[in-house]
């Protein structure tokens, strides 16, 4: 039997469509018109776009559900990051700490949670839920940052969001950051290229992370497009890039060498 | 268009800052390799705001920020760190640096955070 009652509430779940349903919130597991989804079972949850709205992503381990809870929404979600199944532990968190290179003015410690899922690592806080796939994480490790007017021990913790590197650092006492840096890093190096690159492939990387073109990529190296290419390749290859455009290059027919010829005595007169 | 005046040991990242800033239309002053170039440069160029990278042969950022706020105490200096120099960034904040970019860095923060600098 489930808990206790915390709240019922309408929410729509996708069946082939939008379907009103009614919703009971235990302290435990999540009631859905007879379906009961344990907290305990909930593997991953999301606040994602699905077929035209906002929804929950739900995943337990032999379904995913899709849920709206209307303007209960943002509570509902905050509960379940709360709850859902994690190796949680108490910290103190800044994120984002620094983004895009630019150390964000008004951040600061709140009090929370770093849990630690299959899909991914969490920033648990009553204002913040953040949640960082694992493929989206960089690199996690140790530094020293001063707190309080102390020098302590924090992990670092940098991940992708949206193209922007974001720095986050976690304070908590000192075998539980040893504890996660060590347990972190384990699950993190399945996801880790193992291939190492030149100097000059990364940085192209650098390059492309900073937001230069192609043209300025040959330009700063001073290397032709077929040689950009081959690195290109490279990088995609290790799954490092993504193709987001083929640029053309192309060269005028008689019939434009015309046209340009046409125009220019417009230009002159 | 302001001036800057960019200051790092390493080639490939002066190159990388000329090319951001001057696309967000900045003027590249000039390009220095170590704190004590960078001094005599400042000196020379005038530039509206600088670039400062911290470690540096010879002389490095901090102190090359301290000579310049010496000689010109309204420089605009931002200075350009690589995680993990928090406390030299602090220290460079109190002896009078206007801002800081962390490495990597993206072109758009940079540009914001320099036209932020310059009072643009």
């Amino acid at each position: 039997m489930p808990g206790k009652v915390l709240l019922k509430t309408p929410v729509e779940l996708y069946e082939n469509g939008w379907v009103q349903k009614e919703a009971v919130l235990y302290n435990d597991a999540i009631m859905i018109d007879g379906l009961n989804i344990l907290f305990r079972e909930i593997k991953d949850v999301e606040l994602t776009k699905y077929n035209g709205k906002v929804a929950i992503r739900l995943q337990t381990n032999n379904s995913e559900f899709f849920l709206n809870f209307g303007s209960k929404q943002g509570q509902i979600f905050r509960f379940l990051t709360f709850n859902l199944k994690a190796d949680r532990f108490a910290v103190y968190f800044i994120s984002p700490a620094i983004r895009g290179g630019v150390i964000v003015s008004d951040a600061k410690w709140e009090k929370g949670y770093l849990a630690i899922t299959e899909n991914a690592i969490w920033f648990l806080s009553p204002n913040k839920q953040i949640r960082i796939p694992w493929d989206n994480l960089g690199s996690v490790g140790k530094e020293l940052k001063t707190v309080n007017k102390k020098q302590r021990a924090v992990l670092k913790v940098t991940h992708v969001e949206k193209n922007e590197v974001i720095t986050s650092y976690v304070l908590c006492p000192e075998t539980t950051l040893e504890l996660l840096d060590q347990y972190i890093n384990q699950l993190l190096d399945r996801q880790k290229p193992r291939e190492k690159l030149s100097e000059i492939e990364e940085q192209i990387l650098t390059m492309v992370y900073s937001g230069v073109d192609s043209a300025g990529i040959e330009s700063i190296l001073g290397i032709p497009t077929d040689e950009l290419n081959r690195y290109y390749d490279r990088l995609i290859e290790l799954g490092l890039a993504k193709v987001v455009k083929i640029r053309k290059e192309i060269e005028l027919t008689p019939k434009g060498v015309n046209l340009v010829n046409d125009a220019m005595k417009k230009v002159v007169g | 268009m302001p001036k800057v005046l960019i200051v790092d040991d390493a080639a490939f990242m002066r190159k990388l800052l000329r090319n951001i800033l001057f696309t967000g239309g900045f003027d590249i002053a000039g390009e220095a390799e170590n704190g004590k170039q960078a001094v005599e440069m400042y000196r020379q160029l005038k530039p509206d705001v600088v670039t400062m990278d911290i470690v540096m042969p010879e002389m490095n950022g901090i102190e090359a920020l301290k000579e310049i706020k010496r000689m010109d105490p309204s420089a605009k200096i931002v200075m350009c760190t690589a995680v993990g120099q928090e406390q030299m960034v602090k220290t460079a904040i109190k002896l009078g640096a206007k801002g800081y970019i962390v490495k990597p860095f993206q072109a758009p923060k940079v540009i914001e955070e320099l036209k932020r600098v310059a009072g643009i």
